[in-house]
């Protein structure tokens, strides 16, 4: 395979050859409890902004303050995302090579970095004017951020699914061992 | 007729089998599925986390759940059917872990608690300040209902690990060595 011949970054390397990448391949129940706390922190991002993205588009708790929800929300979603970070980080360090040429999770870091400057934009630009449209309906850009930001998450997801699909498993076979098969099963 | 023999019958559904044939309709039904689980699961923790004070104050309880309600029977029912093609993809490996039954288990007494809390919320016109005499129940049922939805999160995930968790428990490892 062409995929082994190439070489990941030296950080890459040392992610997995680290003690938390070795407990994490080691450990039977610590693939299962990271899995499931990552896939629930996920669901609570989505989940947590949609609620905000809806509001932008007009879609839920019109009448409501823009500012109070938004307020409330990051806060939920901040908290699950370095939930997820911090469980997607080890994840990585079990097959973190693994990880780094795989197609799926390099799109899906971009999502999660065009997730960050829309969201970025938003803050810095279009939610200057919110006074102005805090209760009624939100103008243009706002209604654009939400979309796009509805669709990024989207697309994380999607392609966190597509990972586990696509990964190869790294099982490497010590050289100086011979298997002897003619026993049989 | 055993529960191994009903998933090996709609093993061999041919919805089943046009489920398997085309690689990337399990991972596209499953992400739908973990979406729709994100917009239960917050429709569900907006709701609690009124009933217990920490959002919303300012509006009434049954304001709340009005707004989130829709979003969470839409996606109730998505996250049935699309769980209903996973199952249906592949039977055996669901029915036959002890995750995939205990989430079955908890995922009903969620859906009958919400139903059951809509009711008593339609046509509720409960201002805030009549809020106080909210039985007290009612918030330790948040808490209750809050942790059966990490646990069904958690017991999804769990299904592709089920010996792992639940060794010896595991219908897995018993049909493995009959």
């Amino acid at each position: 395979m062409s995929m082994q011949t190439q070489m990941p970054p030296a950080f890459i390397h040392s992610i997995e050859a680290s003690a938390v990448g070795e407990w994490m391949r080691s450990n039977l129940l610590a693939m299962p409890w990271v899995n499931a706390a990552h896939v629930l922190c996920v669901t609570l991002v989505f989940g947590t902004v949609l609620v905000v993205d809806l509001r932008l588009l007009g879609l839920l708790d019109r009448g409501r303050a823009v500012t109070g929800i938004s307020r409330e929300m990051l806060r939920l979603t901040w908290t699950a995302f370095a939930g997820a970070a911090l469980s997607g980080l080890l994840f990585f360090s079990a097959n973190a090579t693994t990880y780094w040429f795989n197609t799926a999770f390099r799109f899906k870091m971009l999502a999660i970095v065009l997730a960050g400057v829309n969201m970025l934009v938003f803050q810095t630009v279009t939610f200057r004017s919110v006074a102005s449209w805090d209760r009624g309906s939100p103008p243009r850009a706002a209604r654009v951020a939400g979309a796009l930001s509805i669709l990024i998450w989207v697309s994380v997801i999607v392609l966190g699914r597509v990972i586990g699909f696509t990964k190869s498993v790294d099982v490497s076979v010590p050289e100086n061992i011979d298997f002897d098969f003619s026993a049989g099963p | 007729m055993s529960l191994l023999e009903v998933a090996t019958a709609i093993d061999s559904t041919s919805l089943s089998t046009a489920l398997k044939s085309v690689s990337w309709i399990v991972p596209l039904v499953q992400s739908v599925h973990i979406l729709m689980v994100g917009v239960v699961f917050v429709s569900i923790l907006m709701t609690s986390l009124r009933l217990l004070g920490r959002v919303r104050a300012d509006e009434p309880l049954p304001q709340v759940w009005s707004r989130f309600a829709p979003f969470f029977w839409t996606g109730l029912a998505l996250m049935i059917v699309t769980g209903a093609l996973l199952v249906i993809a592949e039977p055996v490996r669901e029915f036959m872990t002890l995750s995939f039954r205990l989430k079955m288990i908890a995922l009903a007494i969620c859906i009958v608690s919400a139903a059951v809390f809509g009711h008593r919320m339609r046509g509720a016109s409960l201002s805030l300040s009549q809020e106080a005499a909210l039985p007290a129940g009612l918030r330790a049922v948040a808490i209750a209902t809050l942790a059966l939805w990490v646990a069904i999160i958690f017991l999804g995930r769990a299904i592709a690990y089920d010996d792992s968790v639940w060794g010896d428990w595991s219908p897995a490892v018993l049909q493995r060595v009959a």
